[in-house]
């Protein structure tokens, strides 16, 4: 027993002569020449192929000029070093965040509006560091505030929707329910009615957790749902789950070669997902976002607060590439492109039904 | 000695773990001394690391203690998770509805409550294979969807601040904070989230060693566990010591609500535990089903936790995967203990003492 008790004493000691040895140890040598980024992603990860993977995009090329593929994102690579972690639980978020903190980094991108009320304590106690969250709101003097208006885009693809639409019955499949996705929601109803003001809407979420975004199967089940209800075009804001709805419009089938329902995704560009089915997507720029407000700590010229992505400054949008122009008339463009200058002129005023 | 060679062999099995990780992170294109420094260096750094180790270390001495319980009664508890579910829900529920209150009434209400609802919810499949001979481990496990459906849909629609993005209830009443630990250790920050249910979490091994080895009750406990029929024949009641070990079990790891709700966040918040309740299996299987062992996993854990941070944002290569390898492994080598006894015990040196 005595022999136990010594020989844990002395593996204890080495332990802690150890850890602080490695204390000092340099960590990784970094350039000092280059301006310091880290990112601390939401608990998806960086590989989400949608908000996430769009925010490392948005880094990445700022580093490489490149995008996670390797082809060129058609933008200058600035002057810096960036640095991610994927904290996988809330718990890690905040010893994240410190750990760039503690290392003197130039800029802390959070991603996600569940990170805003941590970032907004670490903000505080360094104050010479600059902070960005996506999706969430801060009023601290050195966080800037990256959002987006995503009522506006939905407005666009609401527009897309009803006249795509043979029904006059069109779905909505949203994630958690939640403010945010009122917003998608609510801009896609307006959107829908400036079009056909007697269509009709049919709305669902697919949950109220965190795991709503990750539901696939059920996201399946309401949307064939909606289909059984008379929905020919889908629109989803619901992360993961809604690719259930892609294979929900895949099994409607097509008649003479075109699908006869139609889905539209969300954040990231997703057309190429299920071709011949993909009407378009509501993008969100969140790579623009994020490579801005690199360059802006870069250029000396960052700036705390609002930072707010609309149709005018392409922060949202909807997608027209080769799997789905053929899917898009030249009217339907036409009246969408007249809306989103009236939009952007300021008369039309989509509501935001996340405020309201 | 009993108690160091106890000891040998989880050691044995994280230092080989350790080794392959080494291997991997080669083949990875990264210094295994890089990436090991980086991790422990960051674990034991002062106060952040060795503070934050300490805290992610809390959650798992609970749940660790909880399936040694159930496991010296011959149960596997996978229910813990359920059981701090509705523990941290209780807790906050309190904290919320009696906010008003005073401190002395408040504190030991919000401190009871996680600890009778874990219980209760941890009784359940107790009874359950008392009474009707289901078994534990489809009950414990169908239980924990019910718990987080159950706190969640609460969380939701009826303890949400209104128009919070975020799931997490409203902050409880400011007499059932507990105190964290910057506020006694000179050097710690208080924003350190390391509070004194790490004291509670040490204070539980002992109370947990003291029940099952110093006392009736928990020589019955153990009797059961280890010959249900022999125990019966020596008079005890087997359906008894079922529900009371389940009953323990779930208390025990209800009391990760008092770590989370009334030491670090101050409220419920929805998705909080990293799958503490599983990884407490890990920690009592590591920890050799001893409270001793229990803690000494229980830090490792921590440590790792903590240092995979580090490695997933200041290595070249490595993401915090590299810390689910480690502990995969380090779980690997200790599963297949019997393996090995098998080809060391004729040196005598692994033998396995009478615990």
């Amino acid at each position: 027993m005595k022999l136990a008790f010594w020989s844990a004493l002395v593996v204890l000691c080495l332990l802690a002569v150890f850890g602080a040895a490695c204390n000092r140890a340099n960590y990784a040598a970094d350039d000092k020449s280059k301006v310091h980024v880290g990112i601390v992603f939401d608990i998806g990860g960086k590989d989400d192929r949608s908000f996430n993977a769009a925010a490392f995009a948005g880094v990445k090329c700022a580093e490489t000029g490149k995008s996670p593929d390797g082809t060129s994102c058609g933008k200058p690579a600035l002057n810096v070093l960036v640095r991610d972690i994927e904290p996988g639980n809330p718990t890690s978020i905040e010893p994240a965040m410190r750990a760039f903190a503690e290392r003197g980094y130039d800029l802390i991108i959070g991603v996600g509006f569940a990170q805003a009320p941590i970032m907004e304590q670490v903000a505080k106690e360094y104050p010479n560091i600059h902070f960005a969250i996506v999706d969430g709101v801060s009023n601290l003097p050195n966080v800037a505030s990256l959002v987006f208006k995503e009522h506006e885009g939905s407005y666009l693809v609401g527009m897309l929707a009803a006249q795509a639409s043979r029904t006059g019955t069109i779905g909505f499949l949203g994630g958690m329910d939640i403010g945010l996705i009122h917003r998608f929601e609510g801009g896609y109803e307006e959107g829908a009615k400036a079009v056909n003001p007697n269509i009709r809407i049919i709305q669902n979420y697919v949950g109220v957790t965190d795991s709503a975004w990750n539901n696939p199967g059920k996201g399946k089940e309401l949307s064939l749902a909606q289909i059984g209800k008379g929905a020919d075009v889908i629109f989803t804001a619901a992360g993961n789950s809604g690719l259930g709805a892609f294979d929900a419009v895949e099994q409607a089938g097509m008649q003479n070669g075109r699908a006869t329902h139609f889905v539209i995704g969300v954040d990231s560009n997703q057309n190429m997902v299920k071709p011949g089915f993909v009407l378009t997507s509501m993008v969100k720029r969140v790579d623009n976002a994020v490579y801005a407000i690199v360059q802006d700590v870069v250029n000396h010229n960052f700036q705390a607060g609002f930072h707010v992505y609309g149709l005018d400054k392409d922060g949202v949008g909807y997608a027209v590439d080769d799997y789905n122009k053929s899917l898009l008339s030249p009217e339907m463009i036409k009246r969408v492109e007249e809306a989103r200058s009236k939009i952007i002129a300021g008369q039309i005023k989509v509501t935001d039904k996340m405020l309201n | 000695m009993k108690l160091l060679r106890e000891l040998l062999f989880p050691t044995i099995a994280v230092i080989a773990a350790f080794l392959v990780g080494a291997l991997l992170i080669l083949a990875i294109g990264d210094s295994p001394v890089q990436a090991y420094k980086l991790l422990i260096g960051s674990a034991l750094s002062w106060p952040d690391g060795i503070g934050y180790t300490l805290f992610y270390a809390t959650p798992l001495i609970f749940t660790g203690l909880a399936v040694l319980v159930a496991f010296r009664c011959g149960l596997l508890n996978i229910g813990a998770e359920g059981q701090l579910y509705v523990a941290a829900f209780a807790a906050a529920w309190v904290g919320i509805t009696f906010a008003n209150r005073s401190a002395w009434i408040l504190l030991p209400l919000c401190f009871l409550a996680p600890i009778l609802a874990g219980g209760l919810w941890g009784a359940i499949p107790g009874v359950l294979k008392a009474r009707f001979g289901s078994h534990e481990v489809i009950n414990t496990i169908m239980l924990n969807f019910i718990a987080v459906a159950l706190v969640s849909y609460f969380t939701q629609y009826h303890y949400r601040t209104p128009g919070d993005p975020i799931m997490e209830t409203s902050e409880i009443g400011g007499g059932a904070h507990i105190a964290r630990l910057g506020k006694f250790i000179p050097g710690m920050p208080e924003r350190i989230p390391l509070n004194l249910a790490f004291i509670l979490a040490l204070v539980c091994c002992v109370l947990v060693y003291l029940f099952l080895w110093r006392t009736k009750w928990g020589y019955e406990l153990r009797a059961t566990g280890s010959n249900p029929s022999a125990a019966e024949y020596g008079g005890i009641s087997i359906r008894k010591q079922i529900i009371v070990a389940m009953t323990i079990s779930g208390a025990l790891a209800g009391m990760v609500g008092i770590n989370e709700v009334l030491g670090y966040r101050y409220r419920y918040y929805d998705g909080f535990s990293d799958n503490y309740g599983y990884t407490g299996i890990a920690v009592a299987l590591l920890g050799r089903n001893h409270p001793v062992g229990v803690v000494l996993a229980a830090l490792l854990f921590g440590v790792l936790q903590r240092g995979g941070i580090h490695v997933d944002g200041f290595s070249e290569h490595v993401t915090k995967d590299i810390v689910q390898v480690l502990q995969g492994i380090i779980i690997l080598f200790v599963a297949c203990e019997a393996f090995f006894r098998g080809s060391f015990g004729r040196f005598g040196l692994l033998r396995r003492s009478k615990v």
